[in-house]
């Protein structure tokens, strides 16, 4: 059996999850993957929603994916172990090492860094990967185009500037 | 006193209450059982990990044009799943769900995420695979993502929403072409497909992971 799937059978069968979760013997909804963040943080600083208003405002949105989060980390390990013989403990990827530096330090701060902006800049926009470039894209809506394209400029843009490519072909 | 004790307990509410109180939401709600959201998101996990584009080298490698099978699966998605969705809520079984337009949400929150993915490479949906699977960075990663998710519920009402701006509507593309709704839908999700197919592929393999793997088994020595 192979261990990694191409990434035409991986488009196929994402597809074919969005479709199921979209219809309506599926889920009736969207995909989502950014909303469990702030529920999760409303749920480990133990908020107020009475005091905070975006907590009602993403009740729905954040349990849904709260529960599909537990999915996603048990399905991920699982391949990871079994299938894909990927799991490892690590600290610093290895393109890190070859692109920016090997500073375990560097990279942790990064994270944390790009992690704290990441939610702040997918909760501004509404969506993230998943809610937006897939699940929105796939309805045509206009504001997941906008989103879309910014991303793809900004992520093209980053990459660039922030890591270290000259010298290799 | 009753009164007193049932207080006090209401606010010893522990996180394990608050994440039962969760699953108990889900129940409540009309999008599917508990086992079936359940079974997306692993599922979900499982696509995700079986292709490896939660990897750094597949997000961090596109932003430095290394790698280009997170667009090519995307694009190849969205295609597919467009002209699908389209005739599957034409025939009555689901609905759309878009996104408003708050121009200025969008290409702030745009500009932030896409710095912040080519950075920390993974976004929110492939991050939890990369925890599953033992990376450390990514943890910490989501560690900051909850700050994150704190400061933008704390300030959401004085400085977060009045930062988005106002929402211009639900547009989806069709509504431009009426008469033609399903032509349109039929041509932007084969426009998609060929971008997919039309992007160069081109990878950039992790040696870490490939050294677990035996010999005849490796995706670079085929």
């Amino acid at each position: 059996m192979t261990n990694r799937l191409p990434w035409w059978m991986g488009g196929i069968l994402m597809s074919g999850l969005l479709l199921l979760t979209f219809s309506i013997y599926g889920a009736d909804r969207a995909i989502g993957a950014s909303t469990y963040v702030p529920y999760a943080a409303a749920l480990i600083f133990d908020l107020d929603p009475e005091k905070y208003s975006y907590i009602n405002h993403i009740k729905d949105s954040g349990s849904w994916e709260g529960v599909m989060l537990l999915g996603v980390l048990f399905g991920g390990f699982i391949t990871s172990v079994f299938i894909t013989k990927s799991f490892r403990v690590s600290l610093i990827p290895t393109a890190w090492k070859t692109y920016k530096n090997n500073s375990v330090l560097s990279r942790l701060l990064w994270s944390f860094f790009s992690g704290f902006i990441m939610i702040i800049g997918a909760r501004l926009a509404g969506g993230c990967t998943s809610g937006h470039f897939m699940s929105g894209m796939s309805q045509m809506a206009i504001s997941s185009m906008i989103f879309g394209g910014v991303v793809l400029i900004t992520l093209v843009v980053t990459g660039r500037l922030f890591y270290n490519t000259k010298g290799d072909k | 006193m009753a009164d007193i004790i049932f207080v006090a307990n209401e606010i010893n509410t522990t996180v394990t209450d608050r994440v039962f109180k969760m699953v108990e939401n889900v129940i409540h709600m009309e999008h599917g059982s508990v086992a079936l959201v359940f079974l997306i998101g692993v599922i979900f996990g499982g696509i995700i990990q079986y292709t490896r584009v939660d990897k750094f080298e597949k997000i961090a490698g596109f932003s430095m044009l290394k790698d280009t099978i997170i667009p090519k699966m995307l694009f190849l998605a969205v295609g597919i799943t467009t002209i699908g969705l389209y005739f599957m809520i034409e025939a009555g079984q689901g609905h759309y769900h878009v996104k408003p337009i708050m121009v200025q949400g969008l290409v702030i929150g745009g500009i932030l995420f896409g710095v912040s993915m080519a950075i920390l490479g993974k976004c929110p949906g492939t991050g939890p695979v990369s925890i599953a699977e033992g990376r450390v960075d990514v943890l910490i990663g989501a560690i900051g993502g909850l700050f994150g998710g704190l400061v933008f519920t704390l300030y959401y009402d004085d400085f977060f929403k009045p930062l988005m701006g106002e929402s211009l509507g639900t547009s989806i593309l069709p509504e431009f072409f009426k008469g033609h709704e399903a032509l349109t839908a039929i041509v932007f999700g084969l426009a998609v497909i060929a971008v997919a197919i039309a992007i160069p592929k081109k990878e950039l393999f992790d040696e870490a992971d490939l050294n677990q793997l035996p010999d005849n088994q490796r995706p670079d020595r085929k």
